[in-house]
């Protein structure tokens, strides 16, 4: 094949793929324009807002003083120390939840045996639990345990849930199974296994189920509400919340307030989404 | 026994995985060859640990506080009760220089009413702030429910300045347990510019039945276009509001009252015909309401509480042709009506139960501290007083330029003290819901008296259990 | 990986005279060593199995009892009869209806997204095509914005003179503004809408992955025999990604059966309970409106429990994977 060819070749294939590309564009500004909206609406005034301006504004600074009050205001501290707030305890949740996850999908599958398939299967179960069901119990419990306001509290429901047991199970069966003999005859430790073999291998799946994780947590809005009562433990969510209620909503800075509550997990996704697409490979084989 | 084995059995997991996340690090650590990804998750475990323990020891801070000076309190809408408790701390502060108020802003009255909810299942009150707003259509249910969950006000107000239906909410079995914050007097204001283009006054809309309100309103939505009226449709307020300024209920002897109450019947019609000639716009939601009827110069009139006003002011253009007056009625009388309004209540929680009664008795009460603390909730937050006396100073009796220079706070706080009291139910909000429910599909062609009947058998399969 | 193994073979030394000690009869190593490894695994899954034991299964059982009883949290009560509370729902208009919501959404929603799912994943697994990535980022992104801004984003965009109609007007399509979220029918298109919208961008990362895994060659093969965009599509990808559907589909089915907040933002329900979904009302009898009754709702959400799993049981059986 000639240089030439190949090029008339690609153009050809270009050509054929304008359709594609502008049916992709089409539902790529479906998908991103509320988010446009969104960036617009952060720097326009509530009034115009609401009578459907959607070019960008310059009531940014404006928004900006009105959002950091209400965030002192209401947290006792600061827009920042929310925002920690609400990255500590993603955080914390993420780590851990991983972790135990992890920890359980290694255990299921690479020692499997009828009686853990019977378990994992029973597990699924708790998929199927409506949250509205357990809130009640689950505070009870938290208080005899004396864990309201602690971040505890905020994690200790989500960090293991059967679907992230079931993405590492399913993705432990690439695991080179070979390689788990060879260290055991080397002397290796079953944990020694998972921490300096496991791990490093089911990168990219820890990478999806951290964002997944963090997501899931860094949007919790029903329950840290229920068990984090105090202004000191005030997350992002409930600071829009706050925003969001009352006779008057200051939809400009509402919408800023969404924004900084959105640019973390978009981040994340970001950051993460090459291993994010590998790593939930093995999760549907 | 059980929760104790509970506990017992999660500390263990808990140990467990710390453990595991400590002998992660170390081993990463000592061995120095383990791959660099396995250290960073191993650190990280271990970083996060620690976090969380510092964190706790953090945020280790009850709802309630231990500085003897200091009260908590838990309250919505930081543009509208939380000026008003500003204000009240600052004029507390002049006679106890020491005190502070701790303010812990939530959503929505629903956000204190499920931290009840929840304190009370699980007996455990130690969240609870020292005071909470609670709205008032809610207190009798959860007084009842939870009685746990509250003490009574060692100290008594100026309980003459208020108005009988107002303290029907806070008292039980004759003892106080709230102090009144807000008014809920409802106005029903109109622009004067637009009925005069269709040749009207105010007047005109004053002492008159509802037949010829919706008469002259469908001549006004003619010649100029406006609507006279409009409501958030997803909580309709309407159907009580005009219920209450008959001096009717939708109850009667705990029950719901629809099937054959005519009067019921009538305000239906009245707001069925009002949404169909287009003089009566029923929003989806509160952000429709507010933002597209009210500021976005739809109305020519707003019926609705006092607490409207506030929005109202947004839509400046139509500063100075606003004016209030009464709500139509049936027969043709003036009419007066609440809708809304809250009390503060001091929760079980409260160590200081003397200093909340002083403080609230102090401020909102009646007592020294009372018209400093009105005063500055209504410049502040537009917060309207339903404490009689201060509606007398200089401030509430000041003309407002939005209202053409009427004296509208002292009407307001005046309009307050006619409000008849008629029965309440803790079903209030179920049955708004219902009958919300029910004008919707008349509007859409169903029959009347059968919406009715299914509205009443809805409520009373609500209310058995 | 090696060389850690190389360094740890004193630990491997202890390691297996222990196992010597406890075995005691050479025969009986390599059985106790797998008994070992046996118990290791157990250990492995201990935290997370005790934890959703603890966490889920020990509050449902609690949520099972108060499903027995009625009255307010604090102090409750046995029913009587003790079945009461499921006789109820079945005279209970408002959950049929809210169940009849529910799954109109589930029979419209699901198979339209997973369906678009595939199809942009099938369009962005083309290595042909440029800005892959940045397609494939913009299309996931709704998933990442927050609940409430996406909530208030719709319910702007849909209002009675919100930015659709505006458009609508312009093109005369319309000639009256459309009242969106206060007409039954369009009020359901909007929540079915919003849903497509969140969720489609996070089903095509798992069919993208899925993809993966099917060779390239495979497609080459079929263009070479011939066969154009759609066959490719129906005989190829959507066969060798049915594991991927059929766990997508269990996702769907229990993310929609258990909708909550599209139902609350966007619509509330309204108008009059015609856009309700079943957790949407289990939330109003329980902590949302009116007077909580824990019993009652409790009730319900074991009926909720009950249809998702033999929804979740059917497909597994109709998609027949090992699991």
């Amino acid at each position: 094949m000639t240089e030439n060819k190949k090029a008339t070749n690609s153009s050809a294939i270009q050509k054929r793929l304008i359709p594609t590309y502008i049916f992709l564009i089409i539902v790529c500004f479906i998908s991103v324009f509320p988010i446009y909206w969104m960036l617009t609406a952060a720097t326009n005034t509530s009034y115009e807002v609401s009578t459907g301006k959607i070019w960008f504004g310059t009531n940014v600074v404006e928004n900006m003083k009105v959002l950091l009050e209400r965030a002192a205001a209401a947290s006792g501290a600061s827009l920042g120390k929310v925002m920690w707030n609400s990255f500590l305890y993603a955080g914390a949740q993420t780590v851990i939840s991983i972790f135990i996850c992890s920890l359980a999908g290694f255990g299921f599958e690479l020692y499997h045996d009828k009686n853990k398939d019977r378990l994992f299967a029973i597990l699924l179960l708790a998929m199927m639990i409506p949250g509205v069901a357990t809130l009640i119990p689950l505070f009870t419990m938290m208080s005899k345990m004396h864990l309201l306001s602690t971040v505890y509290a905020f994690f200790l429901p989500g960090i293991a849930t059967p679907f992230m047991i079931m993405m590492f199970r399913q993705n432990s069966r690439n695991f080179p199974v070979d390689i788990m003999e060879a260290a055991r005859i080397d002397g290796l430790s079953e944990w020694k296994i998972f921490f300096q073999m496991y791990m490093p291998v089911m990168k990219s799946t820890y990478a999806a189920a951290a964002v997944i994780t963090f997501m899931n947590a860094w949007n919790a809005y029903m329950w840290p509400r229920a068990v984090m009562t105090d202004n000191a433990s005030m997350t992002m969510q409930m600071l829009v919340a706050n925003l969001a209620g009352g006779y008057t909503i200051d939809y400009g800075v509402l919408m800023l307030g969404v924004f900084f509550c959105s640019v973390p997990t978009m981040a994340i996704f970001f950051i993460l989404q090459k291993q994010f697409a590998e790593g939930i490979t093995g999760a549907v084989k | 026994m059980k929760k104790k084995l509970l506990s017992l059995m999660l500390a263990g997991v808990l140990a467990v995985t710390a453990l595991a996340a400590c002998g992660g690090s170390g081993s990463a650590g000592s061995d120095g060859a383990a791959d660099s990804s396995a250290e960073e998750t191993a650190d990280a475990d271990a970083g996060s640990s620690a976090d969380s323990s510092a964190e706790e020891e953090e945020v280790a801070l009850i709802g309630s506080s231990d500085d003897p000076n200091t009260l908590t309190v838990a309250a919505w809408d930081a543009n509208f009760n939380i000026p008003a408790l500003e204000a009240a701390e600052a004029a507390y502060q002049k006679v106890n220089p020491d005190f502070k108020l701790e303010i812990q802003e939530v959503s929505a009255s629903s956000d204190v009413e499920n931290a009840i909810t929840l304190a009370g299942s699980s007996g455990d009150y130690s969240q609870l702030t020292d005071i909470v707003l609670f709205q008032d259509h809610y207190i009798n249910q959860f007084m009842m429910n939870y009685p746990d969950a509250w003490q009574p006000l060692t100290k008594d107000a100026d309980w003459s300045g208020f108005s009988d239906d107002k303290l029907s909410y806070s008292t039980f079995d004759g003892t106080h347990y709230g102090m009144p914050v807000d008014n809920g007097a409802a106005i029903f204001a109109y622009r004067t510019d637009i009925l005069e283009q269709a040749g009207y006054t105010v007047d005109d809309f004053t002492g008159i039945t509802w037949d010829k309100w919706l008469e002259q309103a469908k001549v006004v939505k003619e010649k100029t276009g406006y609507a006279l009226m409009s409501m958030d449709h997803n909580g309709d307020d309407l159907p009580y509001m005009m219920m209450q300024a008959e001096g009717a209920s939708q109850w009667k002897d705990g029950k719901a009252n629809l099937v054959g109450n005519d009067t019921f019947k009538s305000i239906i019609e009245v707001i069925v015909q009002g949404a169909q000639d287009g003089t009566i716009i029923l929003a989806n939601d509160w952000s429709e309401y507010t933002d597209t009827t009210i500021i976005g110069d739809q109305v020519a009139g707003v019926f609705n509480g006092n607490w409207i006003i506030p929005t109202m002011k947004q839509n400046t253009a139509a500063s100075g042709n606003w004016v209030v007056t009464t709500i139509p009625t049936l027969s043709g009388k003036e009419g007066y009506a609440a809708n809304g309004g809250s009390s503060l209540y001091v929760t079980s929680n409260c160590q200081k139960a003397d200093l909340a009664s002083d403080f609230l008795t102090y401020t909102f009460g009646g007592g020294d501290g009372a018209i400093e603390t009105y005063d500055a909730a209504l410049t502040n937050g537009g917060v309207i007083s339903c404490y009689g006396p201060a509606g007398k100073s200089d401030l509430y009796n000041q003309p407002d330029e939005f209202f053409g220079g009427q004296t509208v706070y002292a009407d307001i706080v005046e309009n307050g003290t006619h409000v008849p009291a008629v029965e309440q139910s803790d079903y209030h909000y179920d049955l708004r819901t219902l009958v919300g429910n029910l004008i919707t599909n008349v509007i859409n062609g169903n029959d009347i008296d059968a919406e009715i009947e299914n509205a009443q058998s809805e409520i009373e399969f609500t209310m058995e259990e | 990986m090696i060389q850690s193994g190389n360094r740890v073979i004193s630990g491997s030394l202890i390691f297996l005279k222990k196992g010597e000690k406890k075995g005691g009869v050479i025969l009986n190593k390599g059985r106790s060593i797998q008994a070992k490894q046996q118990a290791a695994g157990w250990i492995f899954l201990a935290p997370a199995t005790i934890l959703i034991f603890i966490m889920s299964f020990w509050p449902m059982f609690q949520a099972f009892i108060m499903s027995l009883k009625k009255g307010s949290s604090a102090n409750m009560v046995w029913q009587t009869p003790i079945y009461h509370n499921y006789e109820r729902i079945l005279q209970d208009k408002t959950f049929l209806t809210a169940m009849g919501n529910t799954f109109l959404y589930l029979i419209v929603e699901v198979p339209i997204m997973l369906i678009l799912a595939i199809l942009l994943a099938q369009l962005l697994n083309n290595r042909d095509l440029k800005f892959r990535g940045a397609f494939r980022t913009m299309v996931f992104m709704p998933c990442a914005v927050s609940l409430v801004s996406y909530a208030l984003i719709f319910k702007s965009l849909f209002a009675t003179q919100g930015l659709i109609n505006t458009v609508l007007m312009n093109l005369g399509l319309i000639s009256e503004n459309i009242n969106w979220l206060g007409t039954t029918g369009t009020a359901r298109a909007v929540i079915i809408i919003g849903l497509i919208w969140r969720w489609t961008g996070y089903n095509m990362v798992f069919y993208l992955a899925g993809l993966q895994n099917i060779e390239y060659s495979v497609y080459e093969a079929a263009k070479i025999d011939g066969s154009n965009g759609w066959k490719t599509f129906w005989y190829i990808t959507v066969p060798l990604l049915r594991p991927t559907i059929v766990m997508t589909a269990i996702m769907s089915i229990n993310g929609t059966l258990q909708l909550f907040d599209e139902s609350v933002n966007l619509t509330n329900g309204g108008p009059s309970n015609t856009t309700i979904t079943m957790s949407h009302y289990i939330w109003n009898q329980s902590l949302g409106v009116g007077v909580a009754k824990f019993g009652y709702a409790s009730s319900l959400a074991f009926v909720v429990f009950i249809m998702v799993g033999i929804l979740a049981f059917i497909n597994l059986k109709v998609g027949d994977v090992r699991d």
